[in-house]
């Protein structure tokens, strides 16, 4: 089965997303990401290549340390679509203003009669 | 570590509109369900609402049909009704979230704000996922919308 790999998936764990902020403002090592939460390096390993593979974090090699960096611009992807889920509601208002216009014609439609 | 549970920024919509309706109309449209059933729901859509119990703790069933024939089924429980103030509704089904509408009488017009509470960020993601997989259904609703638009104008 091959899984799909998708700034979705990146962003939808709380571990994950506080990873990127956390590298957001200035790249950390592998073990400083590491050492800040409460669950096993190889979770965090794994965490982080999710991250890689969803394009939102590159690793840099910097003598014996590994430096994670953010590559933020795919999350304009997200709310992108956001703002499409957003339209959907505005429609609804759209229908639901087409739909006055008609009650209110067909109300003072009756007042005339 | 953050507070994720004052923090609503990743996981609620806003969208507001001033209505050019007076509020009494703009409620009786929300609140009656043979009008509700009129605009409610994608375009394409129609709506059934077998139950519509508006007020604390009354439920509301609602079956949007798809244009392809799929039923969606929607099951509210009201939280708070305000006689032309407010409604508070909780989405049971499947996405889970809370609803809130704001009315605010202008004179002729009304304000309405509508807000959206889901419950956790991962769910409102995977919502707004599954909306990005569905933009093939949305562009039919937009063909939908314009045929309808017309016909209203005859």
């Amino acid at each position: 089965m091959k899984i799909r790999r998708d700034v979705y998936q990146a962003i939808a764990d709380p571990t994950r997303r506080a990873i990127i902020n956390m590298v957001a403002s200035e790249p950390h090592n592998v073990n400083a990401i590491a050492e800040k939460f409460d669950i096993t390096r190889q979770a965090i390993s794994l965490h982080i290549q999710i991250l890689i593979d969803c394009g939102l974090l590159a690793v840099k090699k910097q003598g014996r340390d590994r430096l994670c960096e953010a590559r933020l611009d795919r999350l304009g992807e997200v709310s992108i679509w956001v703002d499409q889920y957003k339209q959907h509601f505005e429609k609804k208002l759209d229908t639901l203003e087409t739909y006055l216009e008609k009650i209110k014609n067909e109300r003072n439609g009756k007042h005339t009669k | 570590m953050e507070n994720t549970q004052s923090n609503t920024e990743d996981r609620e919509l806003l969208i507001s509109r001033t209505l050019n309706a007076p509020v009494e109309l703009v409620w009786e449209m929300w609140t009656t369900p043979e009008h509700i059933a009129n605009w409610w729901g994608p375009n394409g859509f129609t709506n059934t609402i077998t139950k519509m119990d508006i007020k604390a703790g009354g439920e509301w069933d609602l079956v949007m049909h798809g244009p392809d024939g799929t039923d969606y089924k929607n099951k509210s429980v009201f939280k708070e009704v305000v006689l032309h103030k407010k409604i508070v509704y909780e989405h049971v089904s499947h996405p889970s979230f809370i609803s809130t509408i704001e009315f605010e009488a202008q004179g002729e017009k009304t304000e309405i704000k509508w807000h959206m509470l889901f419950e956790t960020a991962e769910q409102f993601i995977q919502v707004v996922k599954t909306f990005k997989a569905d933009v093939g259904l949305r562009q039919n609703m937009e063909k939908l919308e314009a045929y309808l638009a017309n016909r209203a104008v005859k």
